[in-house]
């Protein structure tokens, strides 16, 4: 990718983000801007869900089309934007079977067999970390920079 | 993992890119993975993979190897056949790594007595373990075998050679040791994955072929010593596609570090992966051999006393992979390394990925409370980042297309790049797009408009935004499903 060759070629000021931290950071950053801009300020938990799906839709950006989760995020997304739906929050039991539950976490993992299913978890976890990392980094470095 | 590899076969980094040109089409990770282990395939095993792989590499001259390959083998001699194949393969390596002069000299070289040989390769390291390696590499055609043995070059050389020069016979008549190019680099990857078992995100693209090739060497340097090669043993990695491959890589990561101590009893045992058409040679070995046949995807080696059912092979490979995977996802979710356990595992990972979820949800409820202060931390942050990006002018011009409409609200300090003034008409065109765009749809459309390029574009890193954006805007105003692939 271009912006690995470019990330690795500048020195870097914060050594912990790696390139895909970087677009998901930008990509995420700018969702969120424009999620403020737009939405009126007293409807938090309207903009609350506008930015988790910013959140997801930035990871799935960021992860690529190589991924099935990513593929069935997006598809997801779009598909509830055109209804005007909300998404609703996944309801995982830990039922007995307990690839079912986890089938029911991992976006798109209801069809897949068990070994691509683990594969997609362990990406998924991946990125979602990321997510929650740049997410709580965007935080603390709001709460630190106002008064 | 370089310097695991350097330490483990203290190679030469004669050839530092020639595994990267030789693996046509091997994702490049290997690059950074095994500089040193480019020089790998010292072995006459690698020579004859490496015909086909001429073909079908546009760095390596067909029909020099080709021509180089007969001649090796008419003047293959067991006691110098080690730099023989030294030299042939070597002149072949040396092919894509640019050395023509080396190449013609060797290449002549071939045809003349092996004595000649020996000195013609001052950069090939003799360490008999990468004979070995190379040897089980070469052997490797084409897609998915799973060797076992896949070992550290503890084995003696003068079977692996044998071995290599039976397969090699058996694979240059073949036509399909194009993949044996992949194998051949992938035996330094492999290596250093054996050396750390966890996979990390390169090793999950890239290591099947790594993990594949390498244990399909090995496998059919086991299967050449016993002198059993059949012809459709050796053919039968090539049905493998890369594909393919890849669904076995932990499998063979795995193998390899499992059976590693089961080397030496699997190695007198007379074991060839060869496809399911193959499985009518299991006959021809004796009782401790064991054909593996899975539906021309997978090669598998029957451990000692195993069943070799077809059937029980694959349930085999796939409980490998599952637990090569579930190894992978412990390594990932913090807490995870003692437990053991596959049930308590998934319980483990099930709520790990519960509570990044809920995390994520209650970020962005808090996010969505915070002050307007965070729109200056955000656009501090992207200018961060925006510097991170300076060494790219074509990210810059990208940049400062997507920082272009902060600038749509005056009273935001919007982040100054002169690179915009380049490209203001698609930039206009993108912000009169978005004010049209602000007061009439969602927070959640415009997002999508925001977000939605084509996946291509997503992942060239939008360095075309400016110039596909603006259309695409335009139809994700009428078309909110912009997904498109």
């Amino acid at each position: 990718m271009d912006s690995k060759s470019s990330a690795c070629s500048s020195p870097n000021p914060n050594p912990t983000l790696g390139p895909s931290k970087l677009m998901l950071a930008f990509r995420f950053l700018r969702a969120l801007s424009l999620v403020r801009r737009t939405t009126p300020a007293s409807s938090r938990t309207c903009r609350g869900r506008r930015i988790e799906r910013a959140a997801y839709a930035s990871m799935a950006y960021t992860a690529g089309a190589s991924r099935a989760w990513s593929r069935a995020v997006l598809r997801r997304l779009h598909h509830r934007a055109r209804r005007r739906a909300v998404a609703p929050r996944r309801l995982s039991t830990t039922a007995g079977n307990r690839a079912e539950a986890l089938r029911r976490l991992v976006p798109g993992g209801g069809g897949m067999d068990y070994c691509t299913l683990l594969e997609e978890t362990a990406d998924y976890i991946k990125c979602l970390s990321m997510q929650v990392e740049l997410m709580q980094g965007i935080v603390d470095s709001a709460s630190s920079y106002g008064p | 993992m370089e310097m695991n590899e350097d330490r483990k076969f203290g190679l030469e980094k004669s050839h530092g890119d020639h595994l990267s040109n030789h693996s046509s089409g091997v994702s490049a990770d290997w690059q950074f993975n095994t500089p040193a282990m480019s020089a790998a395939p010292p072995h006459p095993c690698t020579a004859a993979s490496l015909v086909p792989p001429l073909t079908s590499s546009p760095f390596l001259s067909a029909p020099m190897a080709e021509a180089f390959v007969p001649g090796l083998w008419n003047h293959h001699a067991t006691s110098v056949g080690g730099s023989n194949i030294q030299n042939t393969t070597s002149a072949i390596n040396s092919i894509p790594i640019g050395r023509p002069v080396a190449m013609s000299s060797k290449g002549m070289l071939l045809s003349t007595p092996p004595l000649i040989f020996p000195p013609s390769l001052p950069h090939f390291p003799a360490d008999s373990g990468f004979i070995e390696r190379a040897a089980r590499f070469s052997c490797l055609s084409g897609g998915g075998f799973m060797d076992v043995n896949l070992l550290r070059p503890s084995q003696s050389v003068a079977p692996a050679r044998k071995a290599s020069k039976v397969v090699m016979e058996t694979q240059v008549q073949n036509s399909e040791l194009s993949m044996t190019a992949d194998k051949v680099v992938s035996l330094p990857a492999a290596y250093g994955s054996i050396d750390q078992s966890r996979m990390d995100t390169r090793r999950d693209r890239r290591s099947p072929h790594i993990s594949n090739s390498e244990s399909q060497e090995t496998n059919f340097c086991e299967g050449g010593q016993d002198g059993n090669v059949d012809s459709s043993g050796n053919s039968s990695p090539s049905d493998l596609g890369a594909n393919k491959r890849k669904r076995t890589i932990q499998d063979m990561e795995k193998d390899q570090v499992q059976r590693g101590p089961q080397s030496s009893s699997e190695a007198t045992e007379t074991k060839h992966k060869v496809e399911q058409n193959s499985s009518k040679h299991g006959g021809n070995n004796g009782k401790d051999n064991s054909e593996a046949a899975e539906e021309g995807y997978v090669h598998v080696r029957a451990r000692r006393g195993q069943a070799t059912n077809s059937h029980s092979l694959a349930e085999r490979v796939r409980r490998e992979k599952i637990s090569e995977r579930m190894k992978y996802l412990q390594e990932l979710v913090p807490g995870c390394s003692k437990v053991t356990g596959k049930a308590v595992m998934l319980d483990e990972i099930i709520n790990y990925v519960q509570s990044l979820q809920r995390q994520v949800e209650f970020l962005s409820m808090k996010l969505a409370a915070v002050n307007p202060q965070l729109d200056f931390s955000v656009e501090r942050l992207l200018a961060k980042n925006l510097r991170e990006f300076h060494g790219s002018p074509l990210s810059i011009a990208g940049f400062s297309q997507e920082m272009s409409y902060p600038r749509v609200y005056p009273s935001q300090q919007g982040l100054g790049h002169a690179g915009s003034s380049t490209m203001v008409n698609p930039s206009d065109a993108y912000r009169r797009t978005m004010n049209t765009q602000l007061p009439t749809t969602s927070g959640y459309k415009e997002l999508s408009m925001q977000m939605h390029n084509p996946w291509n574009e997503e992942i060239v890193m939008q360095m075309d935004y400016d110039a596909n954006h603006p259309p695409n805007a335009q139809e994700m105003n009428r078309k909110p499903d912009g997904f498109a692939i």
